[in-house]
């Protein structure tokens, strides 16, 4: 079938041999980067379906022998499988604990730091308040390493009762993707006419009423954009939950760093931890997958 | 209530009584809100209000921790010895974070030339239309999107005494050439540098592979017609056009990269010893390990004061067309 296919696309593009090289070249090429960029997440399924047995087993294979879905189910109930996995996965806790911790952050700190974003970047982009200085200042708390913030934090949070609380840790991503929320907002907010509001001031609205009945709606699509990038960064983010949560507000990827035990890696039920939690973002990403050159470059760079 | 705006809303209050006197107030803290002045400060205040709780008391902590002697077994922080600088002597007396710090510097270097020449290559070989491209795009694209931790776990698993990649160099080389990746730093770094080179090619490529598709076709199509070749057509005519997108993508992720942290955590800890230890690594080791946090408050002072006067130098330029 392929070859079939492929002889006939080569046919009717190229005629001269040097050209079929090419095109061979250019396959194998485009094949082997497929390949590099999918194995090792094939790699991680293939190992969240192997029972213990076949975890360090060498030469390892890529289907499991055994296929079992022990991995998954003892993720949210570890107290259900039997036998050779259930005795040495019985030692670990549900994430489900930290599966609710992240599902009721995560969104709370991505709404937060999306509103503040959006109205301060309408404050920059229409009137602009705080001159040049504001906006580069708040891009500037992106690029401090976090490490080096936990610091202080930690002892600001120590004082204020904050430490391995839902509150604290909102407070933290809410802040920290600031950057992204304001600057990405910033560049579709450019995107619109500002005749169209004037318009609608000469008219005799109120400038809430301008923002909120013709702004937002035409911005729609980019907020939406901004709002699941956001999300995505705060899902994925490890250094301050793995610093500020201790048991009761861990979220998912400190969770995944919890599998690490003393009692030997559970690489199983981490691989499927890793699968599981990764499930959400890489649907979220492929959603906006057009706005993501707009989200990572800040909004620098629009498409 | 007070009122605060114009005489119509004080006259209204004379000469209707009760009911009309709280509609006008409402009326008037309405117009108190449309004033554009107001407007602007009630736009910025959601941010600034959260920014201050979040940056000025550390800040102010931060330097505090810095000038005392303090680490949370001395109990309360209020009343520590007061030791001046003595805290970024030792800090600049410290071989291990100068080891971090031209660590960081090299994994950085290594990871985003690669990753700059890897997205290139392939924005390259993807710009022109054939079969399937989206998919091989969407394939291409979603690393950068998975958690960091798991990246970092998959690669792990990838190098593992018992993994694929030993898997595969026994099968070429024979059984005695595999190699025990975490057991040394440089072969350690390796599998390091290669997992963020995997993450954030895909970074690389989107940027270069967008831009590319704005490069006008005209442009290559004349220096054809003039007779230049491919890499003198990519070299003068293409590259100029896209380099001010793949500079702010090459210094984003530079920047990005400077911050790694998930990576090293989850697949060697900083170790064996320190040998893999980055810049984080070293202020998370100082200061959440082993709690010598006036010490990391130094550090931190000293990362923090160099990114900024990076961003600054680097960054700023770049954004002053922006704004």
């Amino acid at each position: 079938m392929k070859m079939l296919g492929s002889r006939r696309v080569g046919a009717s593009q190229v005629v001269r041999p040097k050209s079929t090289i090419f095109w061979i070249l250019r396959w194998a090429a485009i094949l082997a980067t497929l390949a590099f960029f999918s194995f090792p997440t094939v790699w991680l399924l293939s190992i969240s379906f192997k029972p213990p047995i076949e975890w360090m087993a060498f030469p390892p294979t890529l289907v499991p022998r055994n296929p079992t879905f022990d991995n998954y189910v003892v993720l949210f109930r570890p107290e259900l499988p039997k036998g050779t996995a259930g005795a040495m996965l019985r030692v670990t806790e549900p994430v489900t604990k930290s599966f609710v911790n992240s599902f009721i952050i995560v969104p709370v700190a991505t709404f937060i730091s999306v509103v503040c974003g959006f109205l301060a970047a309408y404050a920059v982009t229409r009137f602009r308040v705080g001159g040049a200085f504001m906006p580069f200042f708040v891009l500037t708390t992106r690029m401090f390493p976090p490490a080096a913030f936990a610091v202080p934090l930690l002892l600001y949070y120590r004082w204020l009762r904050l430490i391995d609380t839902p509150i604290g840790l909102i407070v933290i991503y809410a802040g920290f993707t600031l950057a992204f929320s304001l600057w990405m907002t910033k560049g579709f907010i450019e995107g619109v006419p500002r005749h169209v509001e004037e318009a609608a001031i000469l008219d005799g609205a109120s400038p809430w009423r301008v923002l909120f009945t013709i702004t937002l709606p035409l911005v729609k699509g980019g907020l939406a954009a901004t709002t699941l990038f956001v999300f995505i960064l705060n899902w994925t983010e490890f250094l301050y939950a793995l610093i500020f949560t201790s048991t009761r507000s861990i979220t998912v990827p400190v969770q995944l760093s919890h599998y690490v035990g003393a009692v030997g890696r559970f690489y199983g039920p981490q691989a499927a931890l890793g699968v599981v939690a990764s499930i959400p973002v890489v649907a979220l990403g492929y959603m906006i997958q057009k706005y993501l050159v707009t989200g990572f470059s800040f909004g620098l760079l629009k498409r | 209530m007070v009122c605060f705006h114009g005489d119509e809303g004080a006259l209204m209050i004379k000469e209707k009584g009760k009911f009309k006197r709280a509609t006008s107030s409402i009326g008037s803290i309405a117009n108190l809100l449309n004033r554009e002045s107001v407007f602007k400060i009630m736009l910025v205040t959601p941010m600034q209000l959260l920014l201050s709780f979040l940056l000025v008391p550390p800040f102010a902590i931060v330097i505090y921790l810095a000038l005392v002697n303090w680490q949370p077994i001395f109990g309360s922080w209020t009343e520590a010895p007061f030791v001046g600088v003595s805290n970024f002597v030792r800090l600049f007396s410290d071989r291990q974070f100068f080891w971090a710090l031209a660590r960081t510097v090299v994994i950085v270097a290594i990871s985003v030339s690669f990753q700059f020449i890897l997205g290139m290559a392939l924005a390259l070989l993807f710009n022109r239309e054939f079969h399937g491209k989206k998919v091989c795009v969407s394939v291409i694209l979603y690393p950068m999107m998975l958690p960091w931790v798991v990246v970092g776990f998959i690669f792990y698993l990838l190098f593992l005494d018992h993994g694929p990649v030993n898997y595969v160099i026994s099968s070429v080389f024979g059984p005695g050439a595999t190699v025990s990746w975490f057991s040394s730093s440089v072969t350690a770094l390796v599998a390091i540098i290669l997992a963020d080179i995997w993450q954030w090619t895909p970074f690389m490529f989107l940027m270069s592979y967008s831009a590319l598709g704005a490069v006008p076709k005209e442009l290559r199509e004349a220096a054809m017609t003039l007779g230049a070749n491919l890499w003198q057509i990519f070299r003068y005519v293409t590259f100029p056009t896209i380099k001010p997108v793949v500079l702010i993508a090459l210094i984003i992720r530079a920047l990005e990269c400077f911050k790694i942290f998930d990576l090293i955590f989850i697949m060697t800890r900083g170790g064996p010893g320190v040998s893999t230890e980055s810049m984080s690594l070293y202020i998370y080791r100082m200061g959440f390990r082993y709690g010598q946090l006036s010490f990391a408050a130094a550090v931190a002072i000293v990362v923090l004061v160099a990114i900024s006067l990076v961003a600054r130098i680097g960054v700023r330029p770049l954004l002053k067309e922006e704004l």
